[in-house]
């Protein structure tokens, strides 16, 4: 071998071993997070960098998630909300977004590298692991002190739904608690095929709407999923999930009896219906790998109906997404559970050093207008105008329109107490009121506060799991033979270890249910 | 003598001292980044308790690596990974090799960077508009097989993405497509680099092309081929988790022939968000990996010694 060739050689090892180490960082499962990339996100706070006031000032770092993370508008919104805050609580913020694809991984690495966070938005899915792993402060004490405003806001319902093992590590924000199950269509072919949304009651009436519309209209299936990777049950839930469907409570009662969701006949029967209506031409071809979303598949005119979680305002929120006017008609009744309350929290992490001023600003978030509408809407004159006469509603400023405002944050559900904010003109001025109706109505789950920790089954989670992901979209969107499918997916469920899960879940809830006897 | 000798050393030794100092910049880099999160791995051994930090949470043994073992899918990812991966390394590299030899054979040069250009094209896309792709190729309703191409010989359309037994190929067919490119600009580097005195010899010797390339090219190519081979043995515990996760559209249907390493694990924790058992599942590739490198090297030295890596 000639010398250059070796020379040659060992330069293109060093290179491939070079890339080989940066393609072991990207793949998602690298071994050791390493803590520069985690601190190079966002430069070190300096604490005194403002004139402050006499007294201790206190700077927190407020983290949450958001799709896009480049807000020119943040510093001037985060300058409003400082010279309220520093004049009520002597606290000033530093709002943190992290691109929610990456919200897990971002924060988990947070965590590890013990950077500093005050205070941050919990989401449901993830609260009783994060509890688990002792992410979060419990705040009962803080509460007591400090959170009035968020007390009063949430009520007495709510408040305590989060409560794991005797302490609460998070607070629901103000928003739509509770969920109907039921149905959402196109308004234009509802009124083509003279279709009585009031007489839609059942599965079966709403088959027969979808079948009218699939014999009058050609060229596509009238039924399209609730949103990309989710089957028609993601929309329509008749049990309570107790977080996951790895074990639920049917008809949100069972008398506390858990049990395995696909073994149950009721899913047995649904997935048959969806079958039917499968081969019967009702549903997506490709609903099971579907990649559009709902809403664009309903503007190209590909879609007539979907499955979807409703509240107030419901057919307004989504006929504006999907640019088309739709009808919403629900088929259950109002309910509450713990995942329809814990979707969107905050909680101050164990990392922040300011946990009392942290607790401070968040009921200034339940309970100060101002700060909710400049999270919500921007800064006044700038990012919206008041309508004259019309207490609570704005316009956009002369010129500017929902496609040119500078400041877009559809993020109110998140931010405190949404029910401070303002609405925009032209929609429901009432909202807020029926939304505090609505929750107020709904009945609750029996099993409603109960947290399922996974942490002591997480083996068989990991691979229930992954038996759930390769068979649920399929079976739930109709494009297998539930009568072939469905007693494979049973066993192999089952040699995954289901009932472990399920016995787990069950004693958890059988000590729940001990330690909150029911009113 | 023995002091000659050693006043040698030392002259040579001081001779290479900038040498050292050149060294010393990547080293540090290496030292800082490879080696000093190595001891994260102990987050795969551990009950990660954020209040108790990484080095005080508990030591709970091998409990993070069960999930990847003790499930009836074990042995299918494992085999799905195993098998892929080695399809993967025989064809691609057989297929590069191939593709250098032939660029190189193109004397217009123009010619020859537009080809190399169109090649190695795939390889930029990035995965997620590749998956597209595939999908408008094989979209059950719109895609162009269905829609064009299996008409016009008269096959009935074919639900892809709920038929497994499609899917070896195509994955196999998408991995070469986007990857030759790449594979071949090393080989083809490789065979400029051979002294065109070797193939003038072999010319007025009357030696075919076909004769020139098994004698000539390829052997002088072999310590390139062997690096590249072992370089690729020691990930092939690893998948490429785009060509698994988004090519397929992640169809539950598909998994008996898409499930693989890095796939299962992604679904199993999407939930639960455990890096112990994320770390777990990382650290035992490594360790397959590092053990089949060290195999296959001591297979290589044992039949020739110039190559082997070390």
């Amino acid at each position: 071998m000639s010398k250059k060739n070796t020379a040659a050689a060992s330069l293109l090892l060093a290179t491939a071993v070079a890339l080989s180490a940066c393609g072991g960082n990207n793949d998602g499962n690298n071994a050791a997070p390493s803590g520069s990339s985690a601190a190079s996100g966002n430069p070190a706070p300096s604490g005194s960098g403002s004139a402050a006031p006499s007294g201790k000032m206190e700077e927190i770092t407020v983290t949450f998630p958001m799709i896009s993370t480049v807000i020119p508008q943040m510093p001037a919104i985060e300058a409003a909300i400082n010279k309220i805050s520093q004049a009520k609580i002597n606290t000033t913020v530093k709002l943190k977004a992290i691109s929610s694809g990456e919200w897990v991984q971002q924060t988990n690495l947070m965590f590890t590298s013990n950077e500093t966070m005050d205070l941050m938005y919990v989401s449901g899915g993830l609260y009783s692991s994060m509890v688990a792993k002792n992410q979060l402060v419990a705040l009962d004490d803080l509460l007591g002190q400090y959170g009035d405003g968020i007390k009063s806001s949430v009520g007495d319902d709510y408040i305590n739904v989060p409560k794991i093992k005797g302490a609460v590590y998070a607070v629901p924000s103000v928003r739509d608690l509770a969920s109907s199950y039921g149905v959402i269509m196109r308004k234009d072919l509802v009124e083509k095929y003279n279709i009585d949304v009031n007489a839609i009651k059942t599965l079966d009436d709403f088959g027969a709407a979808l079948k009218a519309v699939k014999a009058g209209e050609q060229g596509f299936a009238p039924l399209v999923p609730p949103g990309v990777n989710m089957s028609f049950l993601d929309g329509f839930m008749t049990y309570d999930n107790l977080g996951d469907s790895l074990g639920v409570l049917p008809n949100y009662d069972n008398g506390l009896k858990v049990v395995d969701l696909y073994e149950t006949p009721e899913y047995k029967e649904l997935v048959t219906k969806f079958r039917q209506w499968y081969q019967d031409g009702y549903i997506l071809k490709d609903a099971s790998t579907n990649k559009t979303s709902t809403f664009e598949l309903l503007r190209s005119g590909k879609g007539f109906a979907y499955f979807a979680a409703l509240k107030p305002g419901m057919a307004e929120q989504e006929g504006k997404a999907a640019g088309t006017e739709v009808v919403a008609k629900e088929l259950t009744p109002v309910i509450a559970r713990t995942g329809t309350v814990t979707g969107a929290m905050w909680g101050i992490p164990v990392n922040s050093k300011h946990r009392e001023s942290a607790m401070k600003f968040l009921n200034l978030m339940y309970s100060d207008k101002d700060i909710v509408n400049l999270l919500d809407w921007g800064i006044e004159g700038e990012h919206y105008a008041k309508v004259d006469g019309k207490d609570g509603v704005i316009k956009y400023p002369d010129g500017v329109d929902a496609a040119s405002t500078t400041y877009n944050m559809p993020l109110g559900w998140m931010f405190g107490n949404q029910f401070l904010s303002y609405t925009m003109e032209g929609g429901d001025a009432d909202i807020w009121n029926k939304m505090d109706a609505f929750n107020k109505s709904a009945q609750h789950s029996k099993a409603m506060g109960f947290a399922f920790d996974a942490t002591p089954v997480k083996t068989e989670f990991a691979a229930v799991s992954n038996v759930v992901t390769q068979y649920k979209l399929p079976l739930e969107t109709g494009s297998v033979d539930p009568d072939k499918v469905l007693p494979e997916f049973i066993a192999k469920l089952k040699s995954a270890g289901i009932d472990k899960i399920v016995a787990e879940k069950q004693k958890q809830l059988d000590e729940w249910a001990k330690a909150n006897p029911a009113p | 003598m023995a002091t000659i000798a050693h006043r040698k050393k030392r002259r040579s030794l001081r001779r290479f001292v900038p040498l050292y100092l050149m060294l010393v910049p990547g080293l540090a880099y290496l030292v800082l980044n490879n080696y000093l999160p190595l001891f994260g791995l102990s987050i795969a051994f551990k009950n990660i308790d954020y209040s108790k930090g990484i080095w005080g949470s508990d030591w709970i043994g091998f409990d993070n690596f069960e999930y990847l073992f003790k499930t009836s899918d074990a042995l299918l990812i494992t085999r799905n990974t195993l098998l892929y991966n080695a399809v993967f390394i025989v064809l691609g590299l057989g297929l590069a090799i191939a593709v250098a030899i032939l660029l190189n054979e193109i004397k217009n040069r123009f010619a020859s960077r537009l080809y190399q250009s169109v090649i190695i094209l795939p390889f930029l896309i990035s995965i997620i508009l590749v998956s597209y792709l595939v999908y408008a190729m094989l979209s059950t309703d719109t895609g162009f097989f269905n829609k064009t191409l299996l008409p016009a010989l008269g096959i009935e359309p074919i639900a892809w993405y709920t038929e497994p037994k499609y899917w070896p190929y195509i994955l196999t067919f998408v991995h070469l497509w986007k990857g030759v490119g790449y594979n071949c600009i090393v080989f083809l580097a490789a065979i400029i680099g051979i002294d065109g005195e070797y193939y003038e010899a072999a010319r007025l010797d009357g030696a075919s092309k076909w004769l020139q390339i098994r004698k000539i090219t390829i052997p002088m190519i072999t310590p390139v081929i062997i690096m590249l081979m072992l370089l690729a043995i020691g990930r092939i515990f690893y998948a490429d988790f785009g060509l698994f996760y988004q090519v397929p559209l992640n169809s539950g249907a598909l998994f008996e022939t898409t499930n693989v390493i890095d796939t299962y694990v992604f679904r199993g924790l999407m939930q639960l968000g455990d890096i112990g058992m994320s770390s777990a599942a990382g650290f035992y590739q490594s360790v397959v990996g590092f053990v089949l490198v060290l195999i296959s090297n001591s297979i290589v030295r044992k039949i020739n010694k110039e190559n082997a890596l070390f």
